[in-house]
């Protein structure tokens, strides 16, 4: 067992929560052992510029980091790219500019904090392929996924901008490990381009387009079932693909799920287990079907 | 003397007029990653990479033109700036290191605050989403959403919510929505004494 620190995010709270039922799942039988960080607080996503100005959301990261480094110093494991891209962010400044870590340290004071620097942040795709591994996951596969072809929607900030763990303009952890379900891994061009993140709803036409591209790639390249590991894509793509038709004229209805539920579906562990009943848009079906 | 940054002569051989560069001072100073600006090459990948790029007013190449030429109205009243989905497809192909997200953010929170309204829609929902921050400490969709629709006035809130009440309805059902008013973290008055400081010791906030 590997001892992580588990930095949910809000998404997984609520409309991301398959994602957190499904991870908590599969984390088990992984050896992955995953502890929350007290009292946690949000990242801030990519919106929080609005209220608050640079240094207000370094804060908001630098808590969590001080907080995980004062209950152990556990890596932090992201599951939400969002979260993931911010966090590392704001750490990778504060571990490389002292006078800003002193800054933060004068602000975190006010709440008893202090922090030094030393806490990795990573994704959990990071963690799934490199620490747990393919050749584990596949020996714990006892319903291989044969013959579903999988679209493995990468989005941004699970790779970009620091490419950690994978590779930033062709990334292939996602594929990887879908294919380790004994599923197919279909490459489609437009896996690593922007669904609209925290921008959808106020910019609702200029994203129905980027999600429309998305979706109709994934699908020209023969995707049956659309697979993320980001609370924000896979609300986009999947929770809009109904307003989508109807404002663009398309006809989409492809089940968007985590990579999480992939695994639980193929470890064999249940649909309670890989929260199958949480989606909008089911994947019954085709996951029947393998 | 202002010194010239343009070219000094035009084609004509005729001098010209240097750029006014007291913009491009107030953004190195007073917004958020401004300075990083200053190693922009001009050479528009980070337009090219852009995924909305086509529904921008100006790409980021040319925000960064316009600071240094001095067009402070066209650069912060630009809705480009809060365009930004926040995909880091620039900042990872710029041959110059600019991380050009932090800069589009940083213009962003500076025009507000200086009484500019880049994208009203967006501005909203970041209002009611740093509220939920601020008040709880984390995100509870649902209010923010609401909160957002409702930010319009009553009669444009409701219209909002209707015409998302489908997907609305089928992540309640599905369970996607929390139904409890959503608590605030347990040191959410630390955390507000944190904010309010680092509202007062940073940058890109005050006129």
């Amino acid at each position: 067992m590997a001892d992580y620190f588990l930095y949910s995010g809000c998404s997984l709270e609520a409309s991301g929560v398959h994602y957190l039922i499904s991870l908590e799942a599969v984390a088990k039988p992984l050896g992955i052992n995953l502890k929350e960080i007290p009292d946690w607080n949000c990242c801030g996503a990519s919106i929080a510029y609005v209220g608050g100005n640079e240094l207000s959301v370094e804060v908001l990261a630098a808590r969590n980091l001080a907080i995980a480094e004062a209950n152990g110093g556990l890596d932090i494991v992201a599951p939400c790219s969002s979260c993931y891209i911010v966090l590392n962010k704001v750490n990778h400044k504060l571990q490389e500019k002292p006078a800003l870590l002193a800054e933060v340290n004068e602000i975190l004071a006010e709440g008893g904090l202090k922090y030094s620097g030393k806490i990795k942040v990573r994704h959990l795709l990071d963690v799934l392929f490199h620490d747990a591994g393919p050749e584990k996951i596949k020996s714990l596969v006892k319903k291989p996924l044969t013959g579903v072809k999988v679209g493995g929607y990468v989005g941004c900030q699970t790779v970009r901008p620091f490419g950690e763990y994978d590779s930033v303009e062709q990334p292939t952890v996602q594929d990887r490990l879908i294919q380790a379900l004994g599923a197919e891994a279909v490459h489609f061009p437009k896996k690593i381009r922007c669904c609209g993140s925290g921008l959808f709803l106020t910019e609702l036409e200029s994203c129905y387009e980027l999600a429309r591209d998305i979706l109709k790639d994934a699908i020209d390249h023969d995707a049956q079932i659309i697979s993320t590991a980001c609370p924000m894509c896979q609300m986009n793509l999947e929770a809009y693909q109904k307003k989508i038709n109807k404002a663009l004229g398309t006809h989409f209805n492809i089940p968007v799920v985590f990579i999480t539920q992939l695994m639980a579906v193929a470890f064999g562990l249940g649909n309670k287990a890989a929260a199958l009943d949480r989606l909008l848009i089911p994947a019954g079906q085709v996951l029947k079907a393998a | 003397m202002e010194q010239v940054v343009g070219p000094k002569y035009d084609s004509q051989g005729n001098p010209r007029e240097a750029y006014d560069q007291s913009f491009a001072r107030e953004v190195y100073r007073k917004v958020d990653s401004g300075e990083e600006i200053k190693m922009c090459m001009q050479c528009g990948v980070c337009a090219a990479s852009c995924p909305l790029k086509d529904k921008m007013d100006l790409s980021p190449r040319k925000i960064f033109t316009l600071i240094r030429a001095g067009q402070r109205d066209k650069v912060l009243g630009s809705q480009a700036i809060m365009l930004c989905t926040s995909c880091y497809s620039c900042k990872v192909r710029c041959p110059r290191k600019v991380p050009v997200v932090d800069v589009m953010h940083g213009l962003a929170h500076y025009a507000l605050r200086q009484g500019y309204m880049p994208r009203k829609e967006s501005a909203l929902f970041g209002e009611k989403f740093w509220g939920n921050i601020y008040r709880l400490g984390r995100i509870d969709e649902k209010d923010v959403a609401n909160r957002y629709f409702f930010g319009h006035g009553i009669g444009a809130g409701i219209k909002m919510a209707l015409d998302n009440k489908d997907m609305g309805l089928g992540m309640l059902l599905k369970k996607r929505m929390k139904l409890l008013p959503e608590r605030p973290i347990k040191n959410i008055k630390a955390l507000k004494k944190m904010l309010d400081k680092a509202k007062a010791m940073g940058k890109g906030g005050a006129a």
